[in-house]
């Protein structure tokens, strides 16, 4: 699997609109040359059936699916490693790109699961992750159970976090009602969201 | 150009080498160390701080000017002895207890650490004791404390009503990115810090600097 980070994306995403001093643009070309060798991602799905204890979300869906995706380690270690050598702007360039990276891996994972949806009928569902609106984090410990069998190498901790730092994991459900907005404004960070703007 | 002026100038284009070899060239030519810290190093950092605020600059470039300055202070710290000038104070610095996150609250401790304050960095996932027993071996004026996710937020609650139970010196600034006003004042904290930038500018006024 390949995932690319442009140039646009990393500089959007660090903040900025117009073009940059240059030498802030070779350290970003820099850091997006280490980038690739630094990313290992893997993914995973699996279709949950009904049972007892679904989380909310995926109650009364028609097809419900749990999934995860990650970087690997490699990337966060490099990241730590920059930061002790007191390169911390190449180390937050380097961190920032792999969060664009992460979110193109997490869309890579939607995409998979929305193909697999289709094949069954299904066009249009919704993807929610732990620790965002309705979803208790606690919700984590039962989507790595789901996934146990696979292998992401992602561990989590007591408080419910991801090793590697750069993972996610979330719920989809497709058909049957669900309560409430899909859209982004009953998000906390809606005003202010880089992704967003 | 007057070298205050070149100092001030490196510091806020973020040029490292050129600080320090500036700074250098001051002291080498007797200028006020007093001089070359608040007219140069801090008056920079605080345009830097502003300009970050209002949009103008961004992370990377903060980041730069902060270690611009830190390369200035270096040279001048030899000489605080014999000047008016006295240490800003002592952070300790970490993440919530549950929370690995820490990149933000790495950039804060660099822009402290730029400013002149000396920084102890717990790390993350530190635990309520752990903020305060360092804080006390160190004789911290400040717990600064980060938080990514909601379930991560209450500890630092933890921290404030261990300093209020042992009626400690030690004031607390909470950030991270569920954390707001409102929280901080629902836990007792003494300030919000919204970015890097706003938590200094906090961090300097809690200590009246």
């Amino acid at each position: 699997m390949n995932i690319k980070v442009s140039r646009e994306d990393l500089l959007k995403q660090l903040g900025y609109k117009d073009p940059p001093q240059p030498r802030l643009l070779d350290m970003v070309l820099e850091m997006l040359g280490l980038l690739g060798g630094l990313v290992e991602p893997r993914l995973a799905f699996k279709e949950i059936q009904e049972e007892n204890e679904l989380p909310p979300f995926l109650s009364g869906a028609a097809l419900k699916y749990a999934g995860a995706a990650t970087l690997g380690p490699k990337l966060e270690n490099k990241v730590k490693d920059l930061f002790e050598e007191g390169k911390a702007v190449e180390a937050y360039i380097l961190d920032t790109a792999g969060s664009v990276a992460m979110t193109k891996a997490g869309n890579m994972l939607w995409d998979k699961i929305r193909q697999d949806a289709e094949a069954k009928g299904f066009k249009t569902g919704l993807r929610r992750t732990p620790g965002c609106r309705g979803i208790n984090l606690e919700t984590q410990k039962w989507i790595f159970e789901k996934l146990a069998d696979r292998d992401l190498g992602i561990h989590l901790t007591s408080s419910c976090m991801m090793f590697p730092r750069k993972s996610l994991s979330f719920l989809a459900r497709f058909g049957g009602k669900l309560k409430g907005t899909s859209s982004c404004k009953g998000c906390l960070q809606y005003s202010d969201c880089s992704l967003r703007l | 150009m007057d070298i205050i002026k070149e100092i001030y100038d490196a510091v806020m284009e973020g040029k490292v080498d050129d600080a320090a070899s500036l700074v250098q060239q001051a002291l080498n030519s007797k200028a006020e160390v007093n001089d070359i810290l608040n007219k140069g190093l801090i008056a920079a950092m605080d345009v830097v701080g502003e300009k970050f605020g209002e949009g103008e600059l961004f992370i990377p470039q903060v980041l730069w000017s902060a270690k611009a300055m830190q390369a200035g202070m270096d040279l001048l710290k030899p000489h605080f002895s014999s000047t008016n000038h006295t240490e800003k104070g002592t952070v300790v610095i970490g993440t919530a207890k549950g929370d690995i996150h820490d990149i933000g609250k790495n950039l804060v401790a660099i822009m402290l650490e730029g400013s002149g304050f000396k920084v102890a960095d717990l790390g993350v996932d530190v635990t309520p004791e752990r903020f305060v027993e360092k804080a006390l071996e160190v004789k911290a004026d400040v717990i600064a404390m980060s938080a990514l996710l909601t379930t991560t937020m209450p500890s630092m609650g933890e921290v404030v009503s261990l300093i209020k139970a042992k009626k400690l010196p030690f004031k607390v600034i909470v950030g991270g990115a569920p954390v707001d006003q409102a929280f901080c004042q629902e836990i007792g904290a003494d300030a919000y810090g919204m970015d890097a930038a706003d938590g200094l500018r906090k961090v300097k006024g809690l200590l009246g600097r």
